[in-house]
């Protein structure tokens, strides 16, 4: 019996081996894709200018509010500046790939912190500086789940270096437009740290729609939230000066 | 005092004018004009020796910045004070109420102009070099005000300069810095008698002392400073090279014999010079996710100390020094951040009869470590900054709790515990162990 079947087996072995040898690049390429695409609903243009709103609550204490201005150029550079409450003002973040500095005026120059560092509430760094998961991770496809009634891609985001916000992101993709619909972010330990929720897709700017806010929930205590609120958006060319860290001073 | 209330009122005003104002009806002028300031109040209670009010201090900043265009704006900005601890104790004599009592002072007169990759920035100003927070490394542009010790902010330390500070950014990441300013002015140090009052070389004069003025000018073009900074960013690494040519902000203290009327024995002058020191640094920096490395080297090449060697002609040798400092960010537990820092100062030579706060030998080493954290969303934020010397295990410990009140007002109490022998940098300061108390609003 086995005799029998054991050579066609192995040829159809090789055969499927040679197949998905094929197809994997093509399902990686497919993943990347949807990334990629879903990257494009959180960054409008090559360079241009953000206002964010975030609003964090933890448990029933009233809710504190920051505002930031955030002047971004090409893939990975970006400028964050505190615009909002008094005691933040004159704070800047800029991040330059996968560098990150923090302005403080208290110190008077910029100083090196990490992407995975607290900015507010349950925002880190990286939330605010970088919106490039399809530069940062690489992508696995691991199926498709229905989300809030939508049919979503679901996909497996593995960091490339250690130098960025999250070890490993779960990311659900609508299959209809390809819009980023919910995001779980891992620690390399792989702890849940929280989840995210994508919402109010609006054509912010001429021809292109947007997610205008973005809900992050603490993945232990889930009565700690912030809420990213993306206002207006000026498309524009910024000058170079604003992504040198030895101009954060003079930007203030 | 009065005429910068006044001063704060009418922008305090002006801001809320500006506010009311809808948006369509803002001339441009006012658009372009950004006004924003603070008022604090700091108390200051020193423990023992004796027990008492040490400072009493109200603090006011008032800062304008108006945008020409994208490439040109200009930034002013001052800061006045009155310390009521003067009216307060009689314990200060009066050459500390005159030099602490209060101060207006202009702390920012800066045109800003760009075009292409040059940046030029002119007039009064600080400039700031280095990678590490809380040490004065590769930070040597600016003199530093050390009447309150090093416990101010950094920004409140560095003494503001008249200086041309060019930027040039000769590729991406890449930025060419020169300074230059005849603006040649001293360290601020506290007089005989302030609560911080620095201990002194202990010379064995047998001969009657007379201790000159320090007159040297203090803005001058033929004694003008500059240098430069190199800045590269490859592969995470944050490089910089630096060099500067400046005068000692601190003066040295020269010894020479002056005749006097005979029988009476000859007097011995100590001469305040400020010798030419070459600064050459190099700073770096890299994140290593959460970890941040940090680094900073200077060398001291001319730099000259006392000495209480009776044989020494002059008083005064020449030791070029290292001065670095090797330092790492780190998450802890519970989302305390810690950053641990090692720093020495090496003589390149012998250091016998040099000993004075802040040199211990010819190695002084020291160790940083400073926790910070925060709860109910860094609404209440404790923090601790410990500095041991490790030659005599002389420290600093500052712990401190703010609590934001609300987004324009902040408290924090804290206290700055010092113990050590009265010759080391922190137990010179054993004495005058005290709790704070600030209160800040911010517009």
């Amino acid at each position: 019996m086995f005799s029998v079947w054991g050579a066609p087996l192995r040829r159809l072995a090789a055969v499927a081996a040679v197949v998905l040898a094929c197809a994997a690049p093509a399902v990686a390429d497919e993943a990347a894709d949807i990334v990629r695409d879903a990257d494009r609903f959180r960054r409008p243009a090559e360079s241009f200018v953000w206002h964010i709103t975030i609003t964090s609550q933890e448990a029933r204490k009233s809710p504190s509010v920051d505002g930031f201005e955030v002047f971004v150029k090409g893939s990975g550079r970006s400028l964050v500046k505190f615009v909002a409450p008094p005691r933040n003002v004159g704070r800047s973040l800029l991040a330059l790939g996968r560098d990150l500095w923090i302005y403080l005026p208290d110190a008077g120059k910029p100083v090196r912190i990490p992407f995975s560092q607290r900015l507010v509430g349950q925002v880190a760094n990286g939330d605010v500086a970088r919106a490039d998961y399809s530069g940062d991770y690489e992508v696995k496809l691991l199926g498709e789940e229905t989300v809030d009634g939508a049919a979503c891609h679901v996909l497996d985001l593995k960091a490339k270096t250690k130098d960025v916000t999250y070890a490993a992101v779960k990311y659900w993709v609508s299959k209809d437009g390809r819009r980023p619909v919910r995001a779980e972010f891992y620690a390399a330990t792989g702890t849940l740290l929280k989840t995210g929720t994508f919402e109010g897709f609006k054509e912010v700017v001429p021809g292109h729609v947007l997610a205008t806010r973005l809900t992050l929930v603490d993945g232990i205590r889930k009565d700690k939230r912030s809420v990213l609120d993306y206002g207006s958006i000026v498309v524009r060319d910024i000058p170079e000066k604003y992504f040198d860290k030895n101009a954060m001073k003079s930007l203030d | 005092m009065r005429a910068l209330l006044a001063l704060l009122l009418v922008a305090c005003a002006a801001g809320v004018a500006a506010a009311d104002e809808p948006e369509g009806n803002t001339p441009d002028w006012l658009k372009a004009l950004r006004v924003r300031g603070r008022l604090a109040e700091e108390f200051a209670y020193r423990l023992h020796d004796p027990g008492d009010e040490s400072k009493i201090k109200s603090l006011g900043w008032l800062e304008g910045k108006y945008t020409f265009s994208e490439a040109a704006n200009l930034r002013v900005a001052t800061r006045g004070y009155y310390d009521t601890v003067f009216e307060a104790t009689d314990r200060y004599p009066d050459n500390v109420r005159r030099n602490q009592e209060k101060e207006l002072e202009l702390r920012e007169a800066i045109l800003s102009v760009s075009h292409g990759d040059l940046d030029v920035r002119l007039g009064r100003q600080q400039i700031v070099w280095g990678e590490a927070i809380s040490t004065f490394v590769t930070d040597v542009v600016n003199p530093k005000d050390f009447r309150e010790f090093i416990l101010p902010d950094f920004t409140e330390l560095r003494v503001p300069i008249w200086a041309l500070d060019a930027q040039w950014r000769l590729a991406r990441n890449v930025t060419l810095e020169a300074v230059w300013t005849p603006d040649t002015m001293h360290n601020r140090l506290p007089k005989k008698g302030a609560e911080f009052q620095f201990q002194t070389v202990e010379y064995r004069f047998r001969n009657p002392v007379v201790r000159l003025p320090d007159d040297e000018d203090e803005f001058s073009l033929g004694r003008s400073e500059g240098g430069v900074r190199l800045s590269v960013l490859r592969e995470g690494w944050d490089v910089s090279l630096i060099y500067y040519d400046q005068a000692d902000k601190t003066p040295v203290l020269f010894q020479r014999q002056v005749a006097n009327t005979p029988p009476r024995p000859y007097q011995i002058a100590l001469d305040p010079q400020h010798p030419r020191l070459h600064v050459v640094g190099a700073t770096l920096a890299k994140s290593f996710e959460p970890v941040v490395l940090r680094g900073e080297i200077a060398v001291s090449v001319g730099k000259r100390y006392e000495t209480s060697n009776p044989l020494d002609a002059d008083g005064v040798v020449r030791r070029d020094t290292i001065d670095y400092l090797i330092g790492v960010d780190f998450p802890l537990l519970w989302d305390v951040d810690a950053a641990l820092q090692l720093s020495q100062k090496i003589l390149t030579g012998d250091a016998t009869n040099l000993t004075k706060p802040g040199v211990q030998g010819q190695v002084t080493s020291s160790v940083a470590l400073r926790l910070t954290t925060g709860f109910f969303d860094n609404t209440l934020n404790p923090s601790v900054l410990f500095v041991i010397g490790l030659e005599r295990a002389d420290f600093r410990m500052s712990p401190r709790l703010e609590w934001v009140v609300s987004g324009s007002v902040t408290m924090a109490v804290g206290a700055d515990i010092f113990e050590g022998d009265r010759r080391t940098l922190y137990g010179q300061f054993d004495k005058n162990d005290r709790v704070t108390l600030t209160t800040t609003w911010r517009f």
